[in-house]
């Protein structure tokens, strides 16, 4: 005759741990799996700009980032800026040199598109354009979220390769040229995908579109 | 359980470490150490031993924080002689400070840079010479910035006919920065060594203890000449420019 093996309390407490564990495992899988899912979307045309002319809309996986220009600060560089989102060519761009919760880098034109790119020749591309000089100021506090050109070691050597920054880095102030501000959707570029042990990325995230609000 | 904290820490040891430091100088291992200065140059610390050049034949040790902050307000306030616009004229931005700077495996007090406007300072240098020598760098990044002005056959022609300098300034054995006794054109025997340390020697006395040099500049013409030469360079740079 079989007796009736009842559960020991460690044995029962095992069990709902188990469970626990399957559930968490399972729903974290989808929830985890959307790197997008806590990243506030951000629409443009529900907000009021002051100067709506010097206003951009970058869009990534994540949804809108929205960035303040200062034409004012840097003449010739943001006319340069505005002009190649005009013309669309940085959509497709990749952020291909990613520091995590430091800076994001695109605009190779030449070699870092998403369609069409070189991993040995990655951030020494040209635009075509030729180089500009550099725009310094002083009075540019390079805080969370600022956008300036990426230049090569010297000065005047920007072209159309631009980093935002993702912390404040005070050691940039008059050092590189500034564009302008994120106002909205930072997080969105916090979501942008880096390399593992390295700046430069394998597969990187990209620039969907990129254009004036106006 | 020990293996899974092995793993974890593996991952944050390897994990990418942002350095914008580095970024701009190209010398690992720093931090800020002041930045919002009067004359915008950024002191910048040594927080782990660094090896730098195409031979990573220059080498440098963390700093010790007691050490570096009695170093550091001497480091400033010989650096507050010079304003802003020289400085940037002469692409001084960025001051590196750490302890025991070899080149080669030979001790130094500083080395400029004046591609990446940086110098980096050894703070352990010999206290009594320690001052010139921080101006002693500052000159060769003036006069790499400005080698127009600082015309070494010039220089050597405002010596007697029958003095040669080395031909580098580590392949001789004049090295002492002692002020001599008599001049005799010469403020040290390290100014015998080439013309730029020559020059660099009579800048730096004219920064710590102008008088004294002139005083003996009054019996000694050579001496007199090289001052000059380096004053009216200094004007030409800037006109504001005083020691």
């Amino acid at each position: 005759m079989i007796n009736k093996v009842k559960a020991s309390l460690s044995e029962k407490i095992l069990f709902i741990f188990l469970i626990l564990l399957f559930l968490i495992a399972f729903s974290s899988y989808f929830l985890l799996k959307d790197k997008c899912l806590f990243v506030k979307k951000i629409n443009p045309n529900e907000i009021n700009f002051t100067y709506k002319e010097n206003i951009v809309v970058m869009n990534v996986e994540c949804g809108n980032v929205i960035i303040e220009l200062d034409p004012v600060m840097s003449p010739n560089s943001v006319e340069r800026f505005k002009s190649l989102i005009k013309n669309g060519s940085y959509d497709g761009s990749t952020f291909y040199r990613v520091i995590k919760d430091t800076l994001i880098q695109a605009g190779d034109l030449e070699y870092g598109n998403i369609d069409d790119i070189n991993y040995t020749k990655i951030g020494t591309g040209k635009s075509g354009l030729g180089l500009l000089k550099s725009e310094l100021s002083d009075e540019f506090e390079f805080k969370k979220g600022s956008v300036a050109f990426a230049r090569k070691d010297n000065f005047d050597t920007e072209d159309s390769e631009f980093f935002i920054t993702l912390k404040d880095i005070p050691i940039y102030q008059g050092e590189y040229t500034p564009l302008g501000k994120v106002i909205y959707g930072i997080d969105a570029l916090e979501k942008i995908k880096s390399g593992n042990k390295s700046a430069y990325v394998l597969r990187p995230d990209y620039i969907n579109y990129f254009k004036l609000l106006d | 359980m020990r293996i899974l904290l092995i793993l974890i820490s593996i991952v944050f040891i390897t994990a990418v470490k942002a350095d914008e430091i580095y970024n701009l100088i190209k010398i690992p291992n720093l931090d800020i150490y002041k930045i919002d200065t009067k004359n915008k140059i950024r002191y910048l610390n040594t927080s782990n031993d660094f090896r730098i050049g195409l031979e990573k034949n220059i080498t440098c040790a963390r700093t010790d924080p007691n050490n570096l902050s009695n170093k550091f307000l001497i480091i400033k306030k010989n650096l507050n002689s010079y304003s802003p616009s020289f400085l940037k004229k002469n692409n001084i931005r960025y001051l590196v400070m750490c302890e025991n700077l070899f080149i080669s495996n030979i001790n130094t007090g500083g080395i400029p840079d004046t591609k990446k406007r940086t110098l980096i300072i050894d703070i352990n240098f010999n206290p009594k010479y320690f001052e010139r020598m921080i101006h002693h760098e500052i000159f060769h990044m003036i006069q790499k910035s400005n080698s127009k002005y600082f015309d070494e056959e010039k220089w050597v022609s405002l010596n007697r006919e029958d003095f040669e300098y080395a031909k580098c300034s580590t392949c001789s054995d004049r090295l002492n920065l002692d002020l001599y006794k008599n001049t005799e054109g010469f403020l040290t025997e390290y100014s015998k060594s080439i013309p730029s340390e020559d020059m660099a020697e009579v800048f730096s006395f004219l920064m710590t203890d102008k008088a004294k040099v002139e005083v003996k500049s009054d019996d000694d013409m050579i001496l007199k000449n090289k001052i000059d030469f380096i004053k009216s360079s200094l004007l030409k740079i800037d006109s504001s420019f005083k020691f």
